[in-house]
């Protein structure tokens, strides 16, 4: 899912790797990037559930429409569109409004 | 309280533009912008711009982008990114979020430059996992170099969706269909062309009826209306993709104006509710002055002049500038954005049905429904049948852009003084195959043909922006304009150059009889 050539853009610059956990489960990202973009690389496309239990995920990707919320760092309604990757970042699915 | 002579709100190209300026003739400039990086949507748009030199046609966005941010830099432009102003009164009190903290400043005058929003339709499923916006596609694949799905249906057929689909090709992912509600495609109907002859189909008057999938996208239901909107029974169609891009329109972000009492509307031809503002960007609260998408929705290039324009209106209204400089500047300014604003997609435009092209041939009916021209192509001036090598310009729409015209070091071209005028191949001239024309059209329309070599078969030399890169004796495909196999075809020649700028010429060989349909190659 990651593009590692693109035609008009080349390669994609060496980055960083780091790791954090998603729901417990440990998964490698780039330093940087958007929360988003490397649970999306991972293949996981909900964030949240809503309080009624339907799910979110990424929606507009610039942190305005906000269903990409998160619990990170024990820190919810974070926007994991705009929020850079860290090493050890803590990563938990949302349930509900918090 | 801190004050600033000018308070910007929007680092995007019409703010950039605006806080230039305003700084290069001595005003002290701020500019807020709420993201991590400044330049707006700009580093996102990996095609190539259309327009004129003025304008910096055939660059890519992004390049424009880097180039925005150097002037910014040297014109002394402080930019405070991760800043969001929530607050904005008639005064010109701005509230602005920086981290954890709100703080309260003052600007003298101030440009609202804060862009435009994605519009959403709502079905059953929209709020899916995996339906997202055309802008969240473009964010993912051209900033972050992640596939925004494997298997994407998009919805809308404007110049958004369809260069969003196009550049869903190049991420590598499958577009399985364009779908839109209207009856016909919004864009440009080169953007459609190329889009086309790669193979995806187009449905007009064809909407989602429902998205399927319990976690996340898994399918998507489409079925054609009727002239109401209403679904027609019976026209049901079904696509197994992971995910379904919207690209149905974009809203002016106007809350700031709003809130700040400016005069609104709302405008159909601006695209929304926008405030009231003269040529100058002025509003109607004193000091208070609007750039770019938030006072109609049109595209980067006309928001950065508007932007130029808003600058230096502002430095006039305080002095910075006489009169006379003001006005020498502002003139460039308007017959720039002047030029940009005609043709047949000109604001003025919106809604309006299109019969006949500026030189009174008729509008492809095929383009607008189907996506791709058919026989009527030989109706258009820059389509002849020439004996040997010579350039077939697929432009048959009249939009404000004319870099094939200087691109052409043998004169075969002419556009004229017209912007919008269709490219006229002229059959006397001396094609020397440079290929400068195809490579410098930003509609990807324009195509090398020597339709007779001598053997039965002829070349056509196409524009080519995919990897893997074909290499020379590569035997594949040969696609029609409607993406549709069609021969044989062997590649004889693939040339790149810094002066093509990332578009790859690809020269392949087919049978004469195809020479005229061959339009992409396929391995």
């Amino acid at each position: 899912m990651r593009i590692e050539e693109h035609p008009i853009l080349g390669k994609t610059e060496e980055r960083k790797k780091v790791t954090f956990t998603y729901d417990g489960k440990e998964i490698e990202g780039y330093e940087g990037e958007p929360i988003a973009a490397a649970l999306k690389a991972a293949g996981v496309m909900v964030h949240r559930h809503t309080r009624k239990g339907s799910p979110r995920g990424i929606f507009c990707a610039i942190g305005r429409c906000t269903d990409c919320v998160m619990v990170v760092d024990g820190k919810p309604n974070i926007r994991t569109c705009v929020t850079p990757l860290s090493e050890g970042m803590t990563v938990q699915t949302q349930h509900g409004c918090k | 309280m801190k004050r600033y002579e000018l308070i910007v709100i929007g680092a995007g190209p019409a703010g950039l533009s605006a806080a230039i300026e305003a700084a290069k003739v001595g005003m002290e400039v701020i500019v807020f912008d709420e993201n991590a990086r400044p330049g707006g949507q700009l580093f996102k748009q990996i095609h190539k711009f259309f327009g004129s030199k003025e304008h910096r046609a055939k660059v890519r966005g992004f390049k424009i982008g880097e180039d925005l941010l150097k002037e910014a830099e040297e014109a002394g432009v402080t930019v405070q990114l991760n800043a969001t102003v929530v607050g904005l009164y008639p005064e010109k009190e701005v509230n602005v979020r920086i981290g954890d903290e709100i703080k309260h400043i003052k600007g003298d005058s101030v440009i609202i430059a804060t862009g435009a929003s994605e519009a959403v339709v709502n079905f059953p499923g929209w709020t899916l996992p995996g339906v997202i916006g055309a802008g969240a596609a473009q964010t993912m694949m051209n900033l972050h170099h992640i596939q925004p799905g494997k298997k994407v249906l998009m919805l809308g057929s404007g110049n958004v969706g369809l260069v969003v689909s196009y550049q869903l090709l190049q991420a590598g992912c499958e577009v399985a269909a364009l779908v839109d509600a209207a009856p016909k495609i919004g864009g440009y109907g080169v953007h459609a062309a190329k889009v086309s002859r790669c193979g995806v189909p187009f449905y007009l008057s064809h909407t989602i009826k429902e998205v399927e999938g319990t976690d996340c996208v898994t399918g998507v239901t489409i079925a054609e209306v009727d002239s109401s909107f209403q679904f027609i029974p019976g026209t049901e169609k079904h696509f197994d993709v992971d995910t379904v891009c919207l690209a149905v329109g974009l809203n002016p972000m106007s809350q700031l104006a709003e809130m700040a009492q400016c005069q609104m509307e709302d405008n159909p031809k601006k695209a929304g509710f926008v405030p009231v503002a003269d040529e100058y960007g002025r509003t109607s609260v004193d000091g208070i002055y609007v750039a770019g998408d938030v006072s109609g929705i049109e595209e980067a290039s006309s928001a950065m002049i508007e932007g130029r324009i808003a600058g230096i209106s502002v430095a006039r209204d305080f002095e910075y500038v006489s009169e006379e400089e003001f006005k020498e500047k502002v003139e460039g300014f308007e017959a720039a954005l002047g030029s940009l604003r005609q043709g047949m997609f000109a604001p003025e435009n919106r809604g309006k049905n299109i019969e006949k092209t500026e030189e009174g041939i008729a509008v492809s009916k095929n383009l607008l429904k189907k996506g791709y021209l058919e026989e009527e192509v030989f109706t258009f001036p820059g389509v002849k049948k020439i004996k040997g090598l010579h350039p077939v310009i697929e432009c048959t729409q009249n939009i404000p852009c004319n870099p094939c015209q200087d691109a052409c070091p043998k004169g075969c071209i002419k556009i004229g003084e017209k912007i919008t005028s269709l490219p006229d191949v002229d059959e006397n001239s001396q094609c020397v195959g440079c290929g400068m024309c195809v490579a410098s059209c930003s509609g990807q329309a324009i195509f090398l043909v020597n339709e007779d070599t001598g053997d039965g078969m002829g070349t056509v030399t196409l524009p080519y922006e995919f990897l893997p890169l074909p290499k020379v004796g590569d035997k594949g495909t040969a696609l029609s304009r409607k993406g549709e196999k069609i021969c044989e075809a062997e590649v004889v020649d693939i040339r790149t150059s810094p002066a093509y700028d990332h578009t790859s010429l690809l020269t392949m060989r087919v049978p004469s009889e195809f020479v005229m349909n061959a339009r992409f190659y396929t391995g």
